[in-house]
Protein backbone atom coordinates (compact mmCIF):
# COMPACT_ATOMS: atom_id res chain seq x y z
CA UNK A 1 0.00 0.00 0.00
CA UNK A 2 2.48 2.78 -1.23
CA UNK A 3 0.91 5.71 -2.20
CA UNK A 4 2.38 7.84 -5.38
CA UNK A 5 1.00 11.38 -6.51
CA UNK A 6 1.00 14.95 -4.80
CA UNK A 7 -1.60 13.38 -2.03
CA UNK A 8 1.50 11.39 -0.60
CA UNK A 9 2.13 13.16 3.00
CA UNK A 10 5.17 11.62 4.76
CA UNK A 11 6.69 13.81 7.18
CA UNK A 12 9.31 11.17 6.80
CA UNK A 13 9.87 12.31 3.36
CA UNK A 14 13.18 14.87 3.11
CA UNK A 15 14.38 17.10 0.86
CA UNK A 16 17.62 15.43 2.27
CA UNK A 17 17.15 12.02 0.20
CA UNK A 18 14.27 12.62 -2.85
CA UNK A 19 14.13 15.86 -4.06
CA UNK A 20 10.89 17.23 -4.67
CA UNK A 21 10.32 17.78 -8.24
CA UNK A 22 9.96 21.54 -9.44
CA UNK A 23 6.45 22.12 -9.99
CA UNK A 24 4.11 20.26 -7.16
CA UNK A 25 0.75 21.38 -7.06
CA UNK A 26 -0.78 22.02 -3.92
CA UNK A 27 -4.22 21.28 -3.14
CA UNK A 28 -6.60 24.05 -1.51
CA UNK A 29 -8.29 23.63 1.35
CA UNK A 30 -11.60 22.62 0.15
CA UNK A 31 -9.90 19.80 -2.02
CA UNK A 32 -8.11 18.68 1.28
CA UNK A 33 -11.47 18.41 3.01
CA UNK A 34 -13.29 16.47 0.06
CA UNK A 35 -10.26 14.42 -1.02
CA UNK A 36 -10.98 12.65 2.61
CA UNK A 37 -14.49 11.40 1.89
CA UNK A 38 -13.91 8.50 0.15
CA UNK A 39 -10.99 6.63 2.74
CA UNK A 40 -13.78 8.10 5.33
CA UNK A 41 -16.65 6.26 3.73
CA UNK A 42 -14.16 3.49 3.79
CA UNK A 43 -13.62 3.02 7.04
CA UNK A 44 -17.07 3.40 8.16
CA UNK A 45 -18.91 1.01 5.74
CA UNK A 46 -15.91 -1.37 6.69
CA UNK A 47 -16.82 -0.98 10.43
CA UNK A 48 -20.69 -1.12 9.65
CA UNK A 49 -19.93 -4.10 7.84
CA UNK A 50 -18.30 -5.75 10.52
CA UNK A 51 -21.30 -4.59 12.86
CA UNK A 52 -23.77 -6.35 10.50
CA UNK A 53 -21.52 -9.55 10.65
CA UNK A 54 -21.57 -9.72 14.31
CA UNK A 55 -24.89 -9.54 14.30
CA UNK A 56 -25.83 -12.19 11.90
CA UNK A 57 -23.86 -14.91 13.18
CA UNK A 58 -25.41 -14.18 17.05
CA UNK A 59 -28.81 -14.83 14.98
CA UNK A 60 -28.22 -17.48 13.15
CA UNK A 61 -26.14 -19.45 16.28
CA UNK A 62 -29.21 -18.37 18.68
CA UNK A 63 -32.39 -18.33 16.34
CA UNK A 64 -31.54 -20.84 14.02
CA UNK A 65 -28.78 -22.99 16.30
CA UNK A 66 -25.89 -22.97 13.61
CA UNK A 67 -22.74 -23.80 14.90
CA UNK A 68 -20.79 -20.03 14.74
CA UNK A 69 -18.67 -18.49 16.97
CA UNK A 70 -19.06 -15.79 18.95
CA UNK A 71 -17.08 -13.46 16.98
CA UNK A 72 -17.14 -9.35 18.17
CA UNK A 73 -17.39 -6.48 15.57
CA UNK A 74 -13.95 -4.83 16.90
CA UNK A 75 -12.55 -8.29 15.14
CA UNK A 76 -14.69 -8.32 11.91
CA UNK A 77 -13.67 -4.83 11.62
CA UNK A 78 -9.91 -5.63 11.76
CA UNK A 79 -10.45 -9.12 9.80
CA UNK A 80 -12.15 -6.77 6.34
CA UNK A 81 -9.76 -4.25 6.62
CA UNK A 82 -6.93 -7.13 6.50
CA UNK A 83 -8.70 -8.74 3.60
CA UNK A 84 -9.52 -5.46 1.54
CA UNK A 85 -5.86 -4.02 2.13
CA UNK A 86 -3.67 -7.63 1.66
CA UNK A 87 -5.89 -8.57 -1.47
CA UNK A 88 -7.16 -5.62 -3.76
CA UNK A 89 -5.39 -2.98 -1.88
CA UNK A 90 -6.46 0.35 -0.47
CA UNK A 91 -6.72 2.30 -4.09
CA UNK A 92 -4.89 5.92 -3.51
CA UNK A 93 -8.64 7.61 -3.92
CA UNK A 94 -9.15 6.68 0.01
CA UNK A 95 -5.61 7.28 1.18
CA UNK A 96 -6.54 10.78 2.76
CA UNK A 97 -9.60 9.17 4.70
CA UNK A 98 -8.37 6.49 6.15
CA UNK A 99 -5.37 8.08 7.78
CA UNK A 100 -8.10 9.90 9.68
CA UNK A 101 -8.65 6.96 11.72
CA UNK A 102 -5.95 8.17 13.97
CA UNK A 103 -8.94 11.31 14.58
CA UNK A 104 -11.60 8.84 15.50
CA UNK A 105 -9.61 6.57 17.64
CA UNK A 106 -8.40 9.47 19.84
CA UNK A 107 -12.46 11.19 19.72
CA UNK A 108 -12.87 7.59 20.89
CA UNK A 109 -10.64 7.84 23.87
CA UNK A 110 -11.64 11.10 24.69
CA UNK A 111 -15.03 10.24 24.76
CA UNK A 112 -14.30 6.73 27.17
CA UNK A 113 -13.26 9.61 29.74
CA UNK A 114 -17.18 9.18 30.62
CA UNK A 115 -17.23 5.94 31.64
CA UNK A 116 -14.86 6.18 33.99
CA UNK A 117 -15.09 8.24 37.38
CA UNK A 118 -11.94 10.64 37.97
CA UNK A 119 -11.09 8.67 41.12
CA UNK A 120 -10.79 5.62 39.13
CA UNK A 121 -8.58 7.31 36.97
CA UNK A 122 -6.32 8.76 39.84
CA UNK A 123 -6.43 4.95 41.28
CA UNK A 124 -5.76 2.94 38.17
CA UNK A 125 -4.00 6.02 36.14
CA UNK A 126 -1.31 6.41 39.21
CA UNK A 127 -0.70 2.42 39.62
CA UNK A 128 -0.55 2.52 35.57
CA UNK A 129 1.86 5.53 35.77
CA UNK A 130 4.17 3.50 38.39
CA UNK A 131 4.07 0.49 36.16
CA UNK A 132 5.39 2.44 33.30
CA UNK A 133 7.60 3.79 35.00
CA UNK A 134 9.08 0.35 35.84
CA UNK A 135 8.72 -1.08 32.17
CA UNK A 136 10.58 2.05 30.97
CA UNK A 137 13.55 1.60 32.71
CA UNK A 138 13.86 -2.21 31.76
CA UNK A 139 12.60 -1.52 28.22
CA UNK A 140 14.79 0.94 27.50
CA UNK A 141 17.80 -0.84 28.66
CA UNK A 142 17.04 -4.14 27.15
CA UNK A 143 15.93 -2.48 23.76
CA UNK A 144 18.93 -1.09 23.85
CA UNK A 145 21.59 -3.56 24.54
CA UNK A 146 19.70 -6.07 22.14
CA UNK A 147 20.90 -3.09 19.54
CA UNK A 148 24.11 -3.54 20.53
CA UNK A 149 24.46 -7.69 20.64
CA UNK A 150 22.61 -7.50 16.66
CA UNK A 151 24.73 -4.57 15.71
CA UNK A 152 21.67 -2.09 14.35
CA UNK A 153 22.71 1.08 13.84
CA UNK A 154 22.10 3.19 17.12
CA UNK A 155 20.21 5.65 16.37
CA UNK A 156 17.36 2.56 14.56
CA UNK A 157 18.14 1.12 18.13
CA UNK A 158 16.89 5.06 20.24
CA UNK A 159 13.78 4.76 17.61
CA UNK A 160 12.85 1.34 18.39
CA UNK A 161 13.91 1.53 21.98
CA UNK A 162 11.11 4.56 22.08
CA UNK A 163 8.52 2.89 19.86
CA UNK A 164 8.00 -0.16 21.94
CA UNK A 165 8.64 1.48 25.27
CA UNK A 166 6.29 4.69 25.29
CA UNK A 167 3.73 4.79 22.40
CA UNK A 168 4.89 3.04 19.05
CA UNK A 169 4.66 5.21 15.77
CA UNK A 170 3.47 8.24 17.62
CA UNK A 171 6.40 8.53 19.33
CA UNK A 172 8.93 7.02 16.87
CA UNK A 173 7.18 10.03 14.46
CA UNK A 174 8.03 12.27 18.01
CA UNK A 175 11.42 11.30 17.81
CA UNK A 176 12.05 11.89 14.74
CA UNK A 177 12.54 15.08 14.45
CA UNK A 178 14.47 15.65 17.70
CA UNK A 179 17.46 13.34 16.84
CA UNK A 180 17.51 13.52 13.07
CA UNK A 181 17.50 9.57 12.31
CA UNK A 182 17.97 8.39 8.67
CA UNK A 183 14.73 8.15 6.78
CA UNK A 184 15.27 4.39 6.48
CA UNK A 185 15.50 4.26 9.78
CA UNK A 186 12.69 5.33 11.15
CA UNK A 187 10.47 3.78 7.98
CA UNK A 188 12.49 0.16 9.71
CA UNK A 189 11.36 1.33 13.07
CA UNK A 190 7.75 1.84 12.08
CA UNK A 191 7.69 -1.34 10.19
CA UNK A 192 8.85 -3.28 12.86
CA UNK A 193 6.38 -1.60 15.40
CA UNK A 194 3.24 -2.52 13.43
CA UNK A 195 4.48 -5.98 12.86
CA UNK A 196 4.87 -6.50 16.35
CA UNK A 197 1.31 -4.88 16.84
CA UNK A 198 -0.11 -7.32 14.47
CA UNK A 199 1.15 -10.02 16.54
CA UNK A 200 -0.42 -8.67 19.63
CA UNK A 201 -3.30 -8.54 18.13
CA UNK A 202 -3.71 -12.22 17.58
CA UNK A 203 -1.43 -13.76 20.41
CA UNK A 204 -2.55 -11.59 23.59
CA UNK A 205 -6.52 -12.37 23.82
CA UNK A 206 -5.28 -15.84 23.52
CA UNK A 207 -2.58 -15.80 26.48
CA UNK A 208 -5.26 -13.79 28.46
CA UNK A 209 -7.62 -16.78 28.08
CA UNK A 210 -4.73 -19.19 28.95
CA UNK A 211 -3.86 -17.11 31.99
CA UNK A 212 -8.01 -16.83 32.78
CA UNK A 213 -7.07 -13.22 33.66
CA UNK A 214 -9.80 -10.88 34.65
CA UNK A 215 -10.91 -8.36 32.52
CA UNK A 216 -9.30 -5.51 34.32
CA UNK A 217 -5.66 -7.16 34.51
CA UNK A 218 -5.82 -7.79 31.12
CA UNK A 219 -6.70 -4.09 29.85
CA UNK A 220 -4.31 -3.10 31.89
CA UNK A 221 -1.44 -5.57 30.69
CA UNK A 222 -2.31 -4.55 26.92
CA UNK A 223 -1.89 -1.24 27.68
CA UNK A 224 1.10 -1.86 29.55
CA UNK A 225 2.48 -4.33 27.12
CA UNK A 226 1.13 -3.07 23.14
CA UNK A 227 3.19 -0.81 21.73
CA UNK A 228 1.09 1.48 19.47
CA UNK A 229 -2.11 3.16 20.62
CA UNK A 230 -4.57 1.85 17.90
CA UNK A 231 -3.48 -1.62 18.61
CA UNK A 232 -3.29 -1.32 22.10
CA UNK A 233 -6.86 -0.32 22.47
CA UNK A 234 -8.17 -3.19 19.67
CA UNK A 235 -5.89 -5.62 22.02
CA UNK A 236 -7.70 -4.71 24.94
CA UNK A 237 -11.23 -4.95 23.21
CA UNK A 238 -10.87 -7.78 22.07
CA UNK A 239 -10.92 -9.21 25.00
CA UNK A 240 -14.16 -7.53 26.35
CA UNK A 241 -15.52 -4.43 26.81
CA UNK A 242 -14.10 -3.41 30.32
CA UNK A 243 -10.52 -4.73 29.27
CA UNK A 244 -10.73 -1.99 26.02
CA UNK A 245 -11.41 0.34 28.72
CA UNK A 246 -8.12 -0.50 31.08
CA UNK A 247 -6.25 -0.60 28.37
CA UNK A 248 -7.17 3.04 27.21
CA UNK A 249 -6.32 4.12 30.69
CA UNK A 250 -3.03 2.41 31.29
CA UNK A 251 -2.19 3.35 27.76
CA UNK A 252 -2.66 6.89 28.05
CA UNK A 253 -1.03 6.92 31.25
CA UNK A 254 2.30 5.45 28.91
CA UNK A 255 1.86 7.71 26.33
CA UNK A 256 2.15 10.70 29.10
CA UNK A 257 5.77 9.92 29.28
CA UNK A 258 6.54 10.29 26.15
CA UNK A 259 7.89 13.86 25.96
CA UNK A 260 10.31 12.97 28.68
CA UNK A 261 11.98 9.88 26.76
CA UNK A 262 12.06 11.68 23.47
CA UNK A 263 13.66 15.08 25.50
CA UNK A 264 16.04 12.35 27.06
CA UNK A 265 17.17 10.52 23.81
CA UNK A 266 17.54 14.50 21.85
CA UNK A 267 19.55 15.22 25.13
CA UNK A 268 21.87 12.54 24.21
CA UNK A 269 22.06 12.62 20.81
CA UNK A 270 22.36 16.68 20.51
CA UNK A 271 25.85 15.94 23.78
CA UNK A 272 27.06 13.88 20.83
CA UNK A 273 26.87 16.36 18.37
CA UNK A 274 24.55 14.41 16.21
CA UNK A 275 21.34 16.30 16.58
CA UNK A 276 20.10 19.91 17.40
CA UNK A 277 20.38 20.93 21.16
CA UNK A 278 16.60 21.70 22.66
CA UNK A 279 16.76 25.05 23.76
CA UNK A 280 13.68 25.21 25.98
CA UNK A 281 12.83 21.95 27.30
CA UNK A 282 9.28 22.80 28.50
CA UNK A 283 8.52 24.04 25.56
CA UNK A 284 9.66 20.85 24.10
CA UNK A 285 8.08 18.39 26.53
CA UNK A 286 4.73 20.93 26.32
CA UNK A 287 4.62 20.16 22.53
CA UNK A 288 5.43 16.16 22.73
CA UNK A 289 2.67 15.73 25.52
CA UNK A 290 -0.08 13.68 24.23
CA UNK A 291 -3.21 16.38 24.30
CA UNK A 292 -5.81 14.52 23.91
CA UNK A 293 -5.43 13.09 27.58
CA UNK A 294 -6.33 16.11 28.69
CA UNK A 295 -9.74 16.06 26.98
CA UNK A 296 -9.91 12.30 28.08
CA UNK A 297 -9.36 13.58 31.66
CA UNK A 298 -11.85 17.25 30.96
CA UNK A 299 -14.62 14.37 30.03
CA UNK A 300 -13.78 12.23 33.38
CA UNK A 301 -14.08 15.22 35.77
CA UNK A 302 -17.12 16.41 33.97
CA UNK A 303 -18.90 12.88 34.59
CA UNK A 304 -17.56 12.55 38.13
CA UNK A 305 -19.23 16.40 39.08
CA UNK A 306 -22.47 14.86 37.77
CA UNK A 307 -22.88 17.41 34.94
CA UNK A 308 -24.19 14.86 32.79
CA UNK A 309 -27.39 12.47 33.68
CA UNK A 310 -27.18 8.57 33.36
CA UNK A 311 -28.92 8.54 30.54
CA UNK A 312 -26.03 11.38 28.68
CA UNK A 313 -23.64 8.80 29.96
CA UNK A 314 -24.49 6.38 28.25
CA UNK A 315 -24.88 8.35 24.75
CA UNK A 316 -21.65 9.70 25.79
CA UNK A 317 -20.23 6.09 25.81
CA UNK A 318 -22.46 4.77 22.64
CA UNK A 319 -20.50 7.66 20.77
CA UNK A 320 -16.89 6.12 22.21
CA UNK A 321 -18.08 3.33 20.63
CA UNK A 322 -19.24 5.04 17.17
CA UNK A 323 -16.01 6.38 17.09
CA UNK A 324 -13.36 3.42 17.93
CA UNK A 325 -15.61 2.03 14.76
CA UNK A 326 -13.66 3.76 12.09
CA UNK A 327 -10.58 3.30 13.92
CA UNK A 328 -10.70 -0.38 14.56
CA UNK A 329 -11.14 -0.88 10.66
CA UNK A 330 -8.41 1.96 9.85
CA UNK A 331 -5.87 -0.54 12.11
CA UNK A 332 -6.95 -3.22 9.17
CA UNK A 333 -6.79 -1.55 6.44
CA UNK A 334 -3.41 0.13 7.29
CA UNK A 335 -1.90 -3.50 8.03
CA UNK A 336 0.35 -4.66 4.83
CA UNK A 337 1.69 -7.71 5.72
CA UNK A 338 3.93 -7.97 2.33
CA UNK A 339 5.52 -4.54 3.79
CA UNK A 340 5.63 -5.96 6.87
CA UNK A 341 7.90 -8.51 6.41
CA UNK A 342 9.97 -6.88 3.69
CA UNK A 343 11.92 -4.83 6.71
CA UNK A 344 14.93 -7.00 7.29
CA UNK A 345 15.13 -9.57 9.82
CA UNK A 346 17.45 -8.14 12.60
CA UNK A 347 15.53 -5.08 13.42
CA UNK A 348 12.77 -7.51 13.61
CA UNK A 349 14.22 -9.88 15.64
CA UNK A 350 15.40 -7.14 18.53
CA UNK A 351 11.90 -6.37 18.07
CA UNK A 352 10.73 -9.20 18.53
CA UNK A 353 12.97 -10.73 21.53
CA UNK A 354 12.57 -7.11 23.21
CA UNK A 355 8.51 -7.26 23.17
CA UNK A 356 8.51 -10.94 24.57
CA UNK A 357 10.67 -9.37 27.40
CA UNK A 358 8.18 -6.81 27.71
CA UNK A 359 5.43 -8.51 27.60
CA UNK A 360 6.77 -10.94 30.57
CA UNK A 361 7.93 -7.66 33.03
CA UNK A 362 4.37 -6.30 32.43
CA UNK A 363 2.49 -9.41 33.12
CA UNK A 364 4.54 -10.05 36.61
CA UNK A 365 3.95 -6.31 37.22
CA UNK A 366 -0.06 -6.57 36.44
CA UNK A 367 -0.11 -10.32 37.97
CA UNK A 368 1.49 -8.83 41.03
CA UNK A 369 -0.26 -5.18 41.29
CA UNK A 370 -3.76 -7.73 41.41
CA UNK A 371 -2.46 -10.41 43.64
CA UNK A 372 -1.52 -8.13 46.24
CA UNK A 373 -4.46 -5.88 46.22
CA UNK A 374 -2.44 -2.99 45.08
CA UNK A 375 -5.08 -2.87 42.21
CA UNK A 376 -8.75 -3.20 42.36
CA UNK B 1 22.64 15.03 -0.25
CA UNK B 2 22.40 10.98 1.01
CA UNK B 3 21.99 8.72 -1.89
CA UNK B 4 18.45 7.15 -2.29
CA UNK B 5 18.38 4.29 -0.93
CA UNK B 6 15.87 1.87 -3.37
CA UNK B 7 15.96 -0.57 -0.93
CA UNK B 8 14.48 0.78 2.32
CA UNK B 9 11.36 -0.88 3.39
CA UNK B 10 7.87 1.05 2.10
CA UNK B 11 6.72 3.74 4.91
CA UNK B 12 3.82 2.32 6.41
CA UNK B 13 0.58 4.24 5.66
CA UNK B 14 0.11 4.77 9.88
CA UNK B 15 2.99 7.61 8.65
CA UNK B 16 0.33 9.99 6.79
CA UNK B 17 -0.37 11.74 9.54
CA UNK B 18 -3.00 14.67 8.86
CA UNK B 19 -1.84 18.44 8.67
CA UNK B 20 -3.92 19.62 11.55
CA UNK B 21 -3.08 18.74 14.84
CA UNK B 22 -5.04 15.65 15.47
CA UNK B 23 -5.50 15.75 19.66
CA UNK B 24 -7.08 19.22 19.91
CA UNK B 25 -8.96 18.35 16.90
CA UNK B 26 -10.41 15.22 18.78
CA UNK B 27 -10.59 16.87 22.01
CA UNK B 28 -12.52 19.74 20.30
CA UNK B 29 -15.18 17.74 18.84
CA UNK B 30 -15.23 15.42 21.78
CA UNK B 31 -16.22 18.76 24.06
CA UNK B 32 -18.69 19.51 21.42
CA UNK B 33 -21.14 16.75 21.56
CA UNK B 34 -20.62 16.47 25.35
CA UNK B 35 -21.90 19.81 25.20
CA UNK B 36 -24.22 18.76 22.61
CA UNK B 37 -25.81 16.15 24.51
CA UNK B 38 -25.73 17.92 27.83
CA UNK B 39 -28.13 20.51 26.72
CA UNK B 40 -30.61 18.48 24.51
CA UNK B 41 -29.00 19.37 21.14
CA UNK B 42 -28.97 15.56 20.66
CA UNK B 43 -31.09 13.01 22.61
CA UNK B 44 -30.22 9.62 22.49
CA UNK B 45 -27.42 8.28 20.81
CA UNK B 46 -27.76 3.95 20.50
CA UNK B 47 -24.55 1.91 19.44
Amino acid sequence: MTPTGPQRMTPTMSTQTIPLPATVRVPSTSQRIVSLFPGIALLFGIGMLGKLFEHTFTVLRTEHHWLMPQIEYVLWAIILGLIVSNSVGVHRIFLPGVATYELWLKLGIVLVGARFLLQDVLHIGGLSLVLVAVELILSLSVMTLLGRIFRLPPKLTSLLAIGSSICGVTAIMAAQGAIEPDEEDTSTAIAAILTLGAIALFSFPAIGHALHMGQQAYGMWAGLAVDNTAESVVTGALYGDEAGRFAILAKTARSSFIGFVVLGYAVYWASRGKAAVVENKALFLWQKFPKFILGFLAISILATAGFFTKGQLTSLSNLSRWAFLPAFAGVGLRTNLKDLVGQGWRPLMVGILGEIFIALVTLGLVFWSYGHGVAR
Amino acid sequence: MAPINNNRPALPPAAHRLPINVDLLAVGIALTLAALIRFGVIHQISF
